[in-house]
This record gives structure tokens, C-alpha cells and sequence, in this order.
């Protein structure tokens, strides 16, 4: 299971990170 | 799942991992195409096309991406909350007719009924077992809420960019939340979502797919409901 927890976080890490940037990447108004 | 012998990273991961690295190619493909339809649009409008380096790092990239992921989690968050309380007769994705509600904590494994192997959070009690039993719909609701928040926030910086290429008057990020843009895209994305979803449902009673859990299995009764292969 402690692999597939990894998954679950890689998961949750690319999303959220995807996130940031989008919202990042429209505060700095590029 | 703790009876069941781990048969290697790869193996044990394959679906996510598979459609993880399909999300990254198509990523891939839509930056690519992406820079592609922009520099079109920049040279009709008579401005200097873009690298794929300042297109991956502009907010137009930034909306395209983030539209359609606030739509996806929209699409789960209401699935996941909609399947507990509504049913579709004879659909693999609905429980039985008269099981509409959460149910009760002996049927959920919730409390006093939790078993050994239960989440530690599911035998607790209190507001611990009452988050965690709708943790997965808090999740999407969740990230649906801060995709569209960013696909707000990207797709206003995108439309100000738009607006002074052609010489108009930027619009404050409240003025955007009130502009067509903002909803066109939302509701683009909305409509396809409650398609997809309504016809897995309705579809699911009548075909089969052998082998897939999102199926009934192949000789199962139509009118037989919840039933997955």
C-alpha cells in the first residue's frame, strides 16, 4: 500500500501545483 | 486491499500511472497546438508570434488548461455527491432503488461498526469519521473550487492581454467574473461534463463492457441496478 499512497500524493501534488502556476502565471498578468 | 499481494510498483499502479503519463503527453500536444492557434491569431491580429517557451508560461495557456480541469472536478464533485442521494435504475454507476440517502453506519463500517483494518478515521467517532466520510466530494468540491478560481484569475490576465492587442480598456478581475468570456468558457466546459456523466448512466443499463468494473457484467439483467462486473 505504501506505494500507492506515493501515487495518491504525486496525484495530489502535480494538481495542486498545476494550479499555483495557472494562478500564478495570471497574477503576474503574463 | 491488505490480503491482497503486492505484485510490484508498475503492476500495482498501472491505471493511475497510465493515465498520468496520457495526461502529460496530451499536455504536451496542447502546448504544442496551443502556441500553434495563438500565433495564428497574434499574426491576423498583426502582433508578434510567441515561443512555445512564452506560450507555456502565459496565462492564455493558463485558462485553456485550467477551464477544462475546473470541469472535471465540478463533473466528480457533483457525481459523487448527486450518486448518493439520486438513482438511475438498472445503471452500474447507481446503487439500488431504496438505498438513496448515506446510509447506515453498520452498512458504512462507520464508529462502533468500524473493523480492524478500518481507516483510523472511521473508527474514531466525532468530526474526524464526519470529514472523513465524505472526504472524497470535499476533495472535488475542493479542487473544483480552485481550478476555477485560477482558471478566473488566468483568464482575466489572458482577456486584459487580448484586450490591449487590440487597443481596448482593460477590465478590473470583478468586471471579468461579469464577462462573457468568463461564463462562455465556464459553461462550455459545464455542458459537455453533464453529458458525459448523464449518458455513462443511462447507457450502462443496456450495454456491457467485459471486464471493465464500470460495466455490468456482460449477462447481467437490464433491469438489475449497481451491479458491476
Amino acid at each position: 500500500m505504501r506505494s500507492v499512497r506515493t501515487v495518491f500524493w504525486l496525484y495530489l501534488a502535480v494538481i495542486l501545483i498545476g494550479i499555483a502556476y495557472a494562478a500564478a502565471l495570471g497574477l503576474m498578468g503574463r | 486491499m491488505s490480503d491482497e499481494k503486492s505484485r510490484g510498483f508498475f503492476r500495482d499502479n498501472a491505471l493511475s500511472l497510465v493515465f498520468g503519463a496520457v495526461f502529460l503527453a496530451t499536455l504536451v500536444g496542447q502546448a504544442l497546438s496551443g502556441v500553434a492557434d495563438f500565433n495564428a491569431q497574434q499574426i491576423a491580429d498583426g502582433l508578434e508570434p510567441v515561443s512555445l517557451g512564452e506560450y507555456v508560461t502565459s496565462s492564455s495557456f493558463g485558462v485553456d488548461v485550467m477551464e477544462n480541469w475546473q470541469s472535471e472536478y465540478l463533473q466528480f464533485f457533483l457525481y459523487v455527491f448527486g450518486t448518493v442521494w439520486l438513482i438511475q435504475r438498472g445503471s452500474s454507476e447507481s446503487k439500488k432503488p431504496g438505498e438513496e440517502g448515506t446510509e447506515s453506519d453498520k452498512e458504512q463500517r462507520v464508529g462502533r461498526f468500524a473493523h480492524d483494518d478500518s481507516p483510523t478515521w472511521a473508527k474514531t467517532g466525532g468530526f474526524r469519521t464526519a470529514i472523513y466520510s465524505r472526504s472524497l466530494g470535499l476533495l472535488m468540491g475542493g479542487l473544483f473550487l480552485l481550478t476555477w478560481t485560477a482558471s478566473a484569475i488566468a483568464g482575466w490576465a489572458a482577456y486584459n492581454g487580448e484586450q490591449l492587442g487590440q487597443l481596448e480598456d482593460p477590465v478590473s478581475f470583478l468586471g471579468y467574473l461579469g464577462a462573457a468570456d468568463f461564463w462562455n468558457r465556464s459553461f462550455q466546459n459545464w455542458q459537455s461534463e453533464m453529458l458525459a456523466v448523464g449518458s455513462m448512466a443511462v447507457f450502462s443499463v443496456y450495454l456491457r463492457q467485459r471486464g471493465s468494473p464500470e460495466s455490468k457484467q456482460v449477462g447481467v439483467a437490464h433491469a438489475e441496478t449497481g451491479q458491476t462486473g
